[in-house]
């Protein structure tokens, strides 16, 4: 896009801005190094390297939260053309969801011999998580197809600002719905007690112990297995194959006997179930939900959307992982109050956009699209 | 017949699963409470049950008999009889009605069971089951509902019938006649088309916005104070949204400006620089505007959704760093800046909220004039081509870059004068003033009323701002609706409330059987 529009209007004004673009990111790039002398090399060094592993274990797991919530935006962007802004909201259902079936199996008793006390939940861990997962991920599924039929599916063909409106209508509603429905309280997701927050597997480095937890191991292998089921679907079925013929082009796809809306609707199930799953693994791990659980994580997931080139499933799995780690690391690298760590990512965004709109990848995306 | 059970069947669980929404949010309680501010003391007074209960029993029963009715609706113009309205609407009712009662015999045997639902469910209190069961026993109260609900859902069948009816229509057509034949009148359009009657109308409408403020008490100036700020917030975001098409979901980032501005040279804390309210309040603006440029610079390259996003993204910024402890000493941190200083006039105070709704008033006359002034001018055209299709508008030799700016730019500078006065009439402002809501609620205000319409603006700004205050019930349930009312506004009325005619023309010609839905709308197939 930049290049075209670059070369449609070579007049004055945008190349001087082009040579202040080159500054500006010169002027960022002697920065940055600066900061790496700062922090690693002069003298004594502000965070140990046990900081900066419990940075990156923390910036890994976050980061495969937020690809897995990326990917959903990058499925809808690449077939539809439109941000799906209650995306974030469709994560809080599933959160919620799956808070809901570890409070139900937390209440059904299901006593052993030497513990009398002991609840489903505890008893079998590993069914009560699926069950957390499938539940999440199908109420989410289920909220993502109602959406596209009710609030985006009899837009189509309408001016672009008005399906992007009535996203931001739904995700206001699904908040608000939310925080009626449950109440304003952070509920404690209440973990089986095998996989208890904060605990997990300790290592040690410069006499140091460093915990790596057994909720974010959980949450990085089951969102890679969750990855590499996707792009096997993508790349291999007959449903991948109809999702990228659509976001291709939509009339020759049609003209090729695929039912378009009947791919969007199951576009929007999938990318709804990622999202589902998403919300329960931020639970497990981070342990509080609450109606606007899915909002920070939203529009971070879709800057990595964004970061890795929109409309790129690759592209989203490497920007989440990105962004995670830099809003972990960053604010240390930069010497940052961890405060404005949101500060960080919501710049990112911004500067992506800005400097290179088709991402670190590239995207699919021609100047019409965007 | 079939047919028409199916279509029964199909609609009573749609209004049966809302129902059962509503019921969780407690909105049948809600809106019992607006029920009985409409209707007279003694009607209610004619029936002997408890009024809480008969009012909730009123808004149950209306949504049934919609169910019913929209149950029973008309599938063919041949088989389309009383018969086959009241099958359809009584399967719809049962549908309806089977949930609402199971819903309420669950909720009513858990709170039997001594299980604190409203752990998980936060508005299902004790009390608030009770009043569901109709202050009966479990069994007694959801069978009570479930009969209410499906003779509704009957009713609404055969009066849906009814009111399709001939003797309908016909009163229907009367209405219109009569209607007609005092807006189309002749006689009447020319007086009202003389210049003198159009001066003597405004006069008049100046005069009573003159004496407004003078007889409503301090409460309702107040409130038509903040409605005039969101109209002011409104008239400056359609500058950037209605007519230059630019979605910019960071609004709220200039009003911050403004207000922070007036609130750091006012007040004496954190800075005591005590300036005058006058000196500041162009400072506020101009700051404002210059933001608006400057951020405008690098972000209107972008189009469409990506602009949306990258002005949340500042906005956020914004609002993360007012709170943040990075600048506690310079903006007043979390706890935000009070005693802020108000306008004087002629060395009197001028700020109790009769005045500031007279400065409000002449801000939103100043907006209004550059608006109107705006939209005929070449740039208001520029604008409007710019909307339509970007790259054609740059192929016509409009300069896009310089325009855009030029409407961020108004648009901002209106958003600091209605954050000066905000917070000024307030003496108070923190980043929780400043958040995301406000945002949307201002983009509300605009799509609600109409993009690109001024009226409509002012409607919008009434519609979701005055409203809630005179409903204070919904209080609760107010951004709720206002996220169902703006996906229902984008399918039903995307023109808006009140529509400018061209804007109206353009929505409804557009051809719904456009085969390459979701890309960029072009203008080559509108006529």
């Amino acid at each position: 896009m930049k290049e075209t529009t670059l070369r449609a209007k070579s007049s004055k004004p945008l190349s001087a801005y082009r040579l202040i673009q080159a500054l500006l990111g010169a002027l960022f790039a002697a920065y940055l190094i600066w900061r790496f002398y700062n922090v690693f090399l002069d003298g004594t060094p502000s965070y140990g390297a046990d900081s900066w592993l419990r940075f990156a274990i923390s910036g890994v797991v976050l980061g495969s939260v937020y690809a897995l919530i990326a990917i959903g935006y990058t499925l809808v962007y690449g077939i539809l053309f439109m941000i799906n802004f209650a995306h974030g909201d469709i994560m809080m259902l599933g959160a919620f969801s799956g808070y809901f079936v570890f409070e139900a199996l937390e209440k059904i008793p299901s006593p052993v011999i030497d513990n009398p006390n002991q609840v489903f939940l505890n008893a079998h861990p590993v069914i009560s998580v699926l069950l957390a997962f499938i539940v999440g991920a199908t109420v989410a599924a289920v909220s993502g197809y109602f959406l596209e039929k009710i609030a985006y599916r009899p837009l189509r063909g309408a001016p672009r600002l008005v399906p992007l409106i009535s996203a931001i209508g739904a995700s206001i509603f699904l908040e608000n719905a939310a925080l009626l429905l449950f109440g304003s309280q952070r509920h404690d997701f209440a973990n089986p007690v095998q996989i208890t927050r904060g605990e997990g597997w300790n290592i040690p480095i410069n006499g140091e112990v460093v915990i790596l937890p057994y909720t974010g191991v959980l949450t990085i292998a089951l969102s890679i297995l969750i990855l590499v089921a996707l792009y096997v679907l993508v790349q291999r079925t007959q449903l991948g194959r109809a999702m990228r013929a659509v976001a291709e082009n939509k009339s020759a796809a049609a003209l090729m006997g695929i039912n378009v809306n009947g791919i969007i609707s199951r576009t929007f199930i999938i990318s709804g179930a990622l999202a589902g799953s998403a919300g329960v693994m931020w639970g497990i791990h981070l342990g509080l939900v609450y109606h606007m659980v899915g909002f920070i994580p939203g529009i971070k997931a879709f800057t990595a959307a964004v970061l890795g080139g929109i409309g790129n499933i690759p592209g989203a799995m490497l920007g989440g992982m990105f962004l995670g780690i830099i809003e972990t690391m960053g604010p240390a690298y930069l010497g940052m109050s961890f405060q404005l760590k949101d500060v960080l990512a919501f710049s990112i965004l911004v500067l992506i956009l800005i400097f290179r709109p088709t991402g670190l990848l590239g995207e699919v995306l021609s100047e019409e699209k965007v | 017949m079939n047919k028409q059970i199916a279509n029964g069947l199909r609609v009573g669980l749609t209004f049966g699963i809302v129902n059962i929404f509503l019921f969780l949010i407690k909105f049948p309680v809600i809106a019992g409470t607006i029920i009985k501010k409409i209707i007279p003391n003694f009607i209610v007074a004619l029936f002997p049950i408890n009024p809480d209960i008969l009012d909730i029993l009123i808004f149950i029963g209306l949504i049934g008999i919609w169910a019913g009715a929209s149950g029973g609706r008309k599938l063919d113009e041949k088989s389309d009889n009383w018969l086959t309205s009241f099958v359809g609407g009584a399967a719809a009712g049962l549908v309806n009605a089977l949930l609402i009662g199971a819903l309420v015999f669950i909720l009513g045997s858990l709170t039997d069971a001594h299980v604190k639902i409203n752990a998980y469910l936060a508005a299902i209190l004790p009390a608030v089951v009770k009043l569901f069961l109709l202050d009966q026993n479990t069994l007694n109260g959801s069978l009570t509902q479930f009969v209410f609900s499906f003779v509704a859902g009957a009713l609404g069948g055969v009066l849906g019938f009814a009111f399709r009816g001939q003797w309908f229509a016909s009163l229907k057509n009367k209405w219109n006649a009569a209607w007609a034949s005092l807006t189309e009148n002749p006689q009447i359009k020319k007086t009202f088309a003389r210049p003198i009657a159009r001066i003597a109308l405004s006069a008049l409408g100046i005069a009573f916005l003159l004496f407004i403020p003078q007889i409503a008490g301090k409460y309702w100036n107040y409130t038509i104070g903040t409605v005039g700020i969101y109209v002011l917030l409104g008239l400056g975001l359609n500058i950037v949204v209605g007519f230059a098409g630019l979605l910019d979901l960071g609004y709220v980032a200039f009003f911050a400006i403004g207000a922070y501005t007036v609130a750091l040279l006012t007040a004496p804390n954190p800075h005591h620089l005590m300036w005058n309210f006058w000196t500041t309040l162009p400072i506020g603006v101009v700051l404002a505007a210059a933001a608006g440029i400057l951020l405008g610079i690098p972000v209107l390259r972008m189009r469409g959704d990506y602009l949306a996003i990258v002005t949340l993204g500042f906005g956020e910024i914004i609002r993360i760093l007012a709170t943040s402890d990075l600048l506690t000493s310079f903006t007043g941190g979390p706890r935000g800046v009070t005693a802020i200083g108000q306008p004087t006039l002629f060395g009197k105070p001028f700020s109790s909220d009769t005045d500031f709704v007279y400065i409000i008033f002449i801000g939103i006359a100043i907006a209004i004039f550059i608006t109107i002034q705006l939209r005929s001018s070449r740039i208001g055209r520029a604008w409007e081509a710019m909307r339509e299709d970007e790259t054609v508008a740059q192929a016509m030799g409009i300069n896009t870059l310089s325009h855009k700016l030029m409407a961020f730019a108004i648009g901002a500078a209106l958003a600091g004068l209605g954050g000066v006065l905000f917070a000024s009439r307030n003496q108070f402002t923190g980043p929780e003033d400043h958040n995301l809501m406000v945002s949307i609620n201002v983009l509300s205000v605009v799509i609600v009323g109409g993009m690109g319409s001024i009226p409509g603006v002012i409607a919008g700004a009434f519609a979701l701002k005055g409203l809630p205050e005179i409903l204070r019930e919904v209080q609760d349930y107010r951004i709720l609706i206002f996220g169902a009312l703006l996906v229902a506004m984008m399918i039903w009325r995307p023109e808006g409330l009140w529509p400018t005619a061209r804007r109206s023309m353009e929505l409804h010609s557009a051809d719904p059987e456009d085969p390459e839905s979701g890309e960029a709308k072009t203008s080559e197939d509108k006529p």
